[in-house]
């Protein structure tokens, strides 16, 4: 089933790779932002099944973008999965802590991203 | 997964490095040259703020480039440069090596 995936990072290199790994894998859609703000009003455009989140970005930051989108009743629904080049386990533990769906890292395989967003999402 | 994305991908990837190549070099170059600074005894706080900031970057990026012993050098960088306070300048030489490891990593890749 081809689904619809929102990429919301500042890294233009890392949300390139993203888009193109998910794309030309497993055939989904791509809608991508580069910036937290521009994020939520693309979700709201779009609604998709999914959204990738980075963590670090300048602005509104990760956290700060899951917080927002879980208060709008239009995007509270959609699953989000952080991305981070974060691997203390302070961080693990307190990007869990948020409530995300899940929590993925960088540097992410682009032959198996997609295959790994399906599987800690259910999807088949 | 279907076969036929494997080299799809790859020849998609080599594009997107060529793409990036530029600042890629340039977050290497910021590590060299806080490297430097750092031997002289004049790392700013900028300086030491904008290495961990590439090295993070680095770290995060250049194992999607099945660079991941890139990633790990970038790694170590990226905790050298983020602990508080200025680093002791007696690790200036660790810093320069893995910096130029780094460099060829990134000049070297096929």
């Amino acid at each position: 089933m081809a689904h619809k995936i929102l990429i919301i990072d500042d890294e233009d290199d890392i949300r390139e790779v993203a888009a193109l790994s998910l794309e030309t894998v497993a055939g989904w859609e791509v809608i991508t932002a580069n910036t937290g703000a521009q994020g939520l009003a693309r979700a709201i455009e779009h609604l998709p099944d999914a959204i990738l989140l980075d963590v670090m970005m300048p602005g509104m930051d990760g956290p700060t973008t899951f917080n927002e989108l879980r208060k709008n009743p239009v995007t509270a629904h959609i699953p989000v999965l952080l991305l981070t080049a974060k691997v203390q386990s302070s961080d693990q533990r307190r990007f869990a802590d948020l409530g995300v769906d899940a929590v993925l890292f960088k540097p992410f395989d682009p032959l198996t991203l997609s295959t790994e967003i399906a599987s800690v999402l259910g999807w088949k | 997964m279907d076969p036929a994305p494997k080299p799809v991908l790859a020849a998609a990837l080599d594009q997107l490095w060529t793409r990036f190549l530029p600042q890629i070099r340039e977050r290497v170059s910021i590590l060299k040259s806080a490297a430097r600074s750092l031997a002289a005894g004049c790392l700013t706080d900028p300086e030491q703020e904008e290495a961990g900031a590439a090295a993070h970057k680095l770290a995060g990026v250049l194992g999607t480039f099945n660079l991941s012993h890139g990633t790990d050098l970038a790694r170590q960088l990226e905790v050298f440069y983020s602990a508080e306070g200025t680093p002791d300048p007696i690790f200036a030489a660790q810093a320069a090596s893995l910096a130029s490891e780094l460099h060829t990593i990134v000049e070297t890749r096929g």
